[in-house]
C-alpha cells in the first residue's frame, strides 16, 4: 500500500516514503509545516491526504498536571495513563497538600484531578477552585468519583467529565482517560497551531511520538533481534523517554494487559536539557568514577565538543538505568537483572558508536549491579521503531 | 461500613486473607482487600481513597514489628481521624505474650491489637469498638 | 526471527552455551525410553510419578536411584523457587553453599546452573522419562535447558503456573512467554517422540471448584496444541470427593476430546494425570497412608493415566528420599491390586458439571479478541474464570466454594462466573451450612483430612 509516514520531532523531523528513511534538521525560524514543504514538498505530492500517517514530539509534547488524593492510587493511576499516552510534562499535587503547592508558571496543556471511588463522598472541596484559579491551563478533565461530578462542573468552566479512573476494586480503569488524553492533538489547543496546521497533508489523527512508539513494542521482535523483557531507551534533545515490559516492576499494583508501559525524564536531554543533565550527574555519587572510565574528566561537561556530546549521552543512558533501577526508589524500579535486550533510539543512536554503548552499559551491569552480563543491546540506527508504530495505529483505524 | 484489609510481608498467607475478607463480607462490611505483599503506604492510600472506616491488618510471622514503626508518620500525613486502626494475627517474631504485644503496638498507633487471637473473638471486638466510636 | 529469540534467550553466562545443532541431534537419536509419550502409548498401567528434588547433582543423583530401585514409572525434577524467579544468580550462589557444606540451601534443583550438558548425563544414566516440575511464569530459559537435557514432559502453563503462586506477574506477559514453551516442544517434538506437557490442575488447591479446574485445562490444553503440540496431559487433584473425583474425569476426558476435535487438533495424544490429595495432610502418618491409598484407589477408579504421589511424611517438611521411596513402592503394590476395576458414574452430576463447564467456555470464546489467549486474558480479568485463593490482581476473587454434606465441592457464590441459574441452584441445593458462619464452615471444609 501506498504509504508516507512523518515523525516531527524536536531537533529533526523524518519520513518514510514507501519504505525509504530520510531525515532533515529542524530549521526553527520557520513553521513547521513550511520546514516540511521546503524539504519535501516532491514526497508529499505523491500521496493522498489520506496515505499521510504523522506523528509528533515537537514542541515538547502535552504538559499535565495531576491532582490527586493519593500517591499510590490517584496520582500513581493518573501518570500511568498520562505516560501511556504519550504525554511529556507531567506534575503531580497531592491534594492534602494543595495549600502548600506553587502553581506552575507556565501554561498546562491539561490538567487532570482524580480522587475516592465511585459510592464515597466527593474528595474535593473549593481549596481546589482556589488553586485552579492560579493556574493557567487550556483543558481540565476530570475522573475522580461520580460524587465530586456536580460540585466540580459547578464550580470549574468548561470542565471534561470522564469515567473514575479507579474501579470499586481499587483498580485502574484506563481506557476512557486514554483515549481522551491521546486525542489532546486532535483537539483545539492554542499554542500547538504548529501541530494544526499539519492537517494540510493528512486526513488521518496525529499521534504524539511516544504514544506510536510505545504502539510498536509488541511487533518490536520483527525489526530487530530483542526478546522480552526488554526496555528501549529513546533519548532525545529535551526528554529521556524510556518503555519498558511490564514484568520488569515488581511489586505494583497496576495491570493493564498492554505489555508495555512509559516513563519520561523530562530534564534528562543532550541540548535544551542539557544543564539540568549536567546536574543530575554531577550529583550522582558514581559520576567521578564513570568519567573516569570514560577516559575523561568532569570539565568535559561544560564543553561544546563532539566528544563532549559523546559523554553526555553516555550519561543520560547511565542516569536513566540508574534511576529505575533498584538503587533509586521513584516511580518504578525494574528489575534489571532479568532484562534480555536494551533498545536505543533517538538522537543516541547518531551520535554514540557502538563501542561507546557498550561501555557505559557494561560500566552500569558490572559497577552498580554487579553483573557479569550485560543484556542484548540494540541500536535504532535508522530510527525506524515509530513506523512500525504508525503501522500499527493505522492497521487498527482502517 | 467500609473496611480496607490484607497482608502484611512477603509470605504468600491467601488463604488466611481470603478468609478473613469473607468473614467480614458475613458481617455486613464492604470490603477492600489489598492482599498479600501489601505496603503500609498502600493501606492507608487505599483508606483514603475509599473513605474506610476501619484499616484491619493481619500479619502471620511477625513480619509487621519493624514495619509498624512507620505508622504514625504515614496517619500525620492525612486526616485519619474517625478511622479505626486494628492489626491481628502473629505479632511477633519469638514467643511473645499479649502483655508484651499489646501496649507495644497500641504505642505504634493501632487502635486494636489482636496477638494470636480467634479470628470470629478479634471480629466481634472489632465490631463493638466500631459502633462505640460512632 | 524465532531462532533468533531462541538465541538471545539461551545465550546467558549462568549455563553452558548452547550448541542447538547438537541438541537436535541428541534429541532426534534419544532412547524412546525417555519420553513419556512413548510410555504412555506402551504401557497398560498406570504410571507413578513422585515428588522431589534437591540442589546438587549427588543428591538428585542418589533419590533418582532409590525411586528407581522402588519401581518409579517417571522421575521428577523439581526446580528451585530462585531459578523459578529467573534469579539465577542467586541460584548459583546456593547452589555453590549447598555444595560446599553438604547442606540443602536451595529448595529444588537450579538446572539452569547446572547446565544440560551436567544434567543430560544423570538423565540418560537412568534412560527413564524425566518431568520437569518448576512454577515460572517465565519459563523459556529454564525449558530450553530441560529439552537439551533429555527431560521430555514440561509441566505448567501461564494460567497454572501464575494464579495460584504470584501476585503482580502480568499474565499478558505470562501467556507470550508460554506460548514460546509450546512452540520449541512442538518443534523438538517433530524430532523423535512427541514432547509431553502437561497443565497444573491442582491451581492454589484449595477448594477448587471443578468447573473451573476443568475450563483452565482445556484452555492451556488448547493454548498448546494450537501451536502444534502434540501430547498434553490435563490433569486435576483429588477433590476429597471420590464421587466428585470420577465425574470430574469423566467430563474432562470428554470435554478434552471435543474441545481438541473443534479447534482442528483431534490427531494429538491426550492423557489424564491425577494428583494425590494437595491440601493439608493429617499428622497421623497411619492416616497418610490411608488418604495415600485412598488416592491411588481413586486414580484406579478414574482410569488416569499417570498418577502423582505423596508421602506419610507430607505435614512435616520435606521428605527423606526413602521415605518418598517407600511411598513409590506402596502405591505401585495397591495399584497391582485394582486392576478391571468396573466404571462408575453419576449422570445427573456429570450433566450438571458438562453444562458449568460449556457454559464458561463458551463466555470465553465469545470474548471479541481476535487470538485465544488475549480471550482467556480478559475473561480472567472480567471473573468469568475465576480462582478461589488466588493471590494474583488480576483474579476476580468473587466465587465462594463450599463443601456439601458429600464433601462435593460446590459454587456457594458464582460472582461473574457465567454459570446458569439452574446450575447454581443444583449446587446450592446440595449445600447446607448447619448453621455455622461461612467462614467457619469453610474452615471445616479446608481441613477435611486433618
Amino acid at each position: 500500500m501506498n504509504q508516507l509516514q512523518i515523525d516531527i520531532g524536536s531537533t529533526y523531523f523524518k519520513t518514510n516514503d514507501n519504505g525509504k528513511i530520510n531525515q532533515y534538521f529542524r530549521n526553527f525560524d520557520i513553521s513547521i509545516h513550511q520546514d516540511l514543504v521546503n524539504n519535501c514538498s516532491q514526497i508529499l505530492s505523491k500521496y493522498q491526504k489520506e496515505e499521510v500517517s504523522i506523528c509528533s514530539s515537537a514542541n515538547g509534547g502535552l504538559s499535565t498536571l495531576i491532582i490527586g488524593v493519593t500517591s499510590l492510587f490517584s496520582l500513581k493511576y493518573a501518570t500511568n495513563i498520562a505516560f501511556n499516552s504519550g504525554i511529556n510534562i507531567i506534575d503531580t499535587i497531592l491534594y492534602s497538600k494543595i495549600d502548600e503547592a506553587v502553581a506552575p508558571a507556565e501554561t498546562i496543556n491539561v490538567v487532570i484531578v482524580v480522587g475516592g471511588i465511585d459510592g464515597v463522598e466527593s474528595k474535593f472541596d473549593e481549596k481546589l477552585i482556589a488553586y485552579l484559579k492560579d493556574v493557567n491551563y487550556q483543558n481540565i478533565v476530570y475522573v475522580g468519583n461520580i460524587e465530586g461530578q456536580k460540585f466540580l462542573d459547578e464550580n470549574i468552566e468548561n470542565l471534561m467529565i470522564l469515567q473514575n479512573i479507579i474501579d470499586d476494586k481499587l483498580h485502574i480503569r484506563e481506557d476512557e482517560l486514554k483515549a481522551y488524553l491521546t486525542n489532546l492533538y486532535q483537539a483545539d489547543i492554542t499554542g500547538k497551531e504548529d501541530i494544526k496546521e499539519l492537517y494540510k497533508f493528512t486526513s488521518n489523527q496525529i499521534y504524539s511520538t511516544p504514544y506510536i512508539v510505545n504502539n510498536a513494542l509488541p511487533k518490536l521482535k520483527t525489526l530487530f533481534d530483542v526478546a522480552d523483557p526488554f526496555i528501549v531507551i529513546d533519548i532525545g534533545g529535551a526528554t529521556t523517554d524510556i518503555h519498558y515490559s511490564t514484568d520488569l516492576v515488581d511489586n505494583k499494583n497496576i495491570l493493564t494487559g498492554s505489555g508495555f508501559d512509559r516513563l519520561v525524564f523530562k530534564k534528562l536531554g543532550v541540548f535544551k536539557s542539557r544543564e539540568s543533565l549536567v546536574f543530575g550527574a554531577k550529583s550522582n555519587e558514581f559520576v567521578y568514577e564513570l568519567l573516569d572510565y570514560l577516559g575523561v574528566n568532569e570539565h568535559i561537561l561544560d564543553d561544546s565538543s563532539d566528544k563532549a556530546t559523546v559523554t553526555l549521552m553516555q550519561l543520560a543512558i547511565f542516569l536513566v538505568l540508574y534511576q529505575v533501577s533498584n538503587h533509586h526508589n521513584d516511580y518504578v524500579s525494574l528489575k534489571l537483572e532479568i532484562l534480555n535486550s536494551i533498545v536505543l533510539t533517538g538522537g543516541v543512536s547518531k551520535v554514540l558508536s557502538d563501542e561507546d554503548i557498550d561501555k557505559i552499559i557494561s560500566f552500569f551491569y558490572k559497577k552498580i549491579l554487579n553483573y557479569r552480563e550485560t543484556p542484548n543491546v540494540i541500536t535504532d540506527r535508522n530510527y525506524e521503531i515509530w513506523t512500525l508504530g504508525i503501522e500499527e495505529i493505522h492497521n487498527v483505524s482502517q | 461500613m467500609r473496611v480496607v484489609t490484607g497482608v502484611v510481608g512477603n509470605d504468600i498467607h491467601v488463604v488466611a486473607n481470603r478468609l478473613i475478607e469473607i468473614s467480614l463480607r458475613d458481617r455486613g462490611f464492604e470490603v477492600f482487600n489489598l492482599g498479600v505483599n501489601t505496603y503500609l503506604e498502600e493501606f492507608i492510600d487505599a483508606v483514603i481513597e475509599t473513605d474506610a472506616d476501619l484499616l484491619l491488618i493481619s500479619s502471620l510471622n511477625g513480619e509487621a514489628e519493624g514495619w509498624s514503626r512507620d505508622l504514625l508518620f504515614h496517619k500525620s500525613r492525612f486526616d485519619l481521624d474517625g478511622v479505626l486502626f486494628a492489626i491481628g494475627g502473629n505479632l511477633s517474631v519469638g514467643e511473645a505474650t499479649q502483655e508484651e504485644i499489646v501496649p507495644k503496638y497500641k504505642a505504634y498507633g493501632y487502635d486494636l491489637v489482636f496477638h494470636q487471637i480467634d479470628l470470629n473473638e478479634g471480629l466481634d471486638t472489632i465490631e463493638v469498638a466500631l459502633k462505640e466510636s460512632i | 526471527m524465532f531462532q533468533t529469540e531462541r538465541n538471545i534467550i539461551t545465550r546467558t553466562p549462568y549455563t553452558d552455551s548452547f550448541d542447538f545443532d547438537e541438541i537436535k541431534e541428541f534429541i532426534a537419536g534419544a532412547s524412546k525410553n525417555l519420553f513419556i509419550s512413548h510410555k504412555f502409548k506402551n504401557s497398560n498401567k498406570i504410571l507413578v510419578q513422585p515428588r522431589g528434588g534437591f540442589p546438587t547433582y549427588d543428591k538428585v543423583f542418589e533419590l533418582y536411584g532409590e525411586f528407581t530401585n522402588a519401581g518409579v514409572d517417571v522421575l521428577p525434577l523439581t526446580i528451585d523457587s530462585n531459578t523459578r524467579l529467573n534469579d539465577y544468580e542467586m541460584a548459583k550462589k546456593m547452589l555453590a553453599l549447598s555444595e560446599e557444606n553438604d547442606e540443602n540451601m536451595l529448595n529444588g534443583y537450579p538446572l539452569i546452573n547446572h547446565g544440560y550438558r551436567t544434567t543430560r548425563k544423570m538423565v540418560t544414566h537412568y534412560d527413564t522419562p524425566i518431568s520437569l516440575r518448576h512454577g515460572t511464569p517465565d519459563a523459556r530459559l529454564l525449558i530450553e535447558v530441560a529439552l537439551a537435557s533429555g527431560i521430555f514432559e514440561i509441566e505448567g502453563g501461564p494460567i497454572t503456573y501464575l494464579l495460584p503462586y504470584s501476585k503482580n506477574f502480568p499474565l499478558d506477559k505470562a501467556f507470550l512467554y508460554w506460548k514460546y514453551v509450546e512452540r520449541v516442544c512442538a518443534e523438538y517434538s517433530e524430532l523423535n517422540e512427541p514432547i509431553n506437557r502437561e497443565s497444573f490442575g491442582p491451581l492454589s488447591a484449595t477448594l477448587q471448584p471443578p468447573a473451573i479446574v476443568i475450563v483452565i485445562q482445556l484452555l492451556e490444553m488448547l493454548l498448546s496444541l494450537e501451536e502444534g503440540v502434540k501430547s498434553f496431559s490435563v490433569s486435576f487433584s483429588q477433590t476429597g470427593s471420590m464421587s466428585q473425583d470420577i465425574v470430574s474425569s469423566n467430563v474432562i476426558k470428554k470435554m478434552a476430546r471435543k474441545y481438541a476435535n473443534k479447534i482442528g487438533c483431534g490427531d494429538a495424544d491426550i492423557h489424564l494425570v491425577y494428583h494425590q490429595w494437595m491440601g493439608a495432610f493429617p499428622r497421623d502418618k497411619e492416616f497418610s497412608d490411608s488418604l495415600i491409598n485412598t488416592s491411588t484407589v481413586i486414580a484406579s477408579m478414574i482410569r488416569a493415566d499417570k498418577m502423582i504421589t505423596k508421602t506419610r511424611d507430607e505435614a512435616f517438611g520435606i521428605p527423606t528420599k526413602e521415605v518418598n521411596a517407600s511411598a513409590v513402592r506402596n502405591t505401585q503394590y495397591t495399584l497391582n491390586m485394582l486392576r478391571g476395576i468396573p466404571s462408575i458414574t453419576d449422570e445427573e452430576e456429570e450433566e450438571n458439571l458438562t453444562e458449568m463447564v460449556d457454559d464458561i467456555m463458551e463466555a470465553v470464546f465469545n470474548d471479541s479478541a481476535d487470538t485465544l489467549w488475549r480471550q482467556v486474558f480478559n475473561s480472567i480479568k472480567s471473573g468469568i474464570i475465576d480462582i478461589p485463593f488466588s493471590p494474583h490482581i488480576i483474579n476476580n476473587g468473587e466465587a465462594i466454594t463450599v463443601r456439601d454434606k458429600n464433601y462435593n465441592i460446590r459454587f456457594y457464590e458464582r460472582g461473574n462466573v457465567p454459570i446458569s441459574d439452574k446450575c447454581l441452584a443444583f449446587e446450592r441445593s446440595k449445600v447446607d451450612l448447619c448453621g455455622k458462619s461461612l467462614v467457619d464452615h469453610i474452615i471445616d471444609d479446608i481441613g477435611i483430612m486433618l
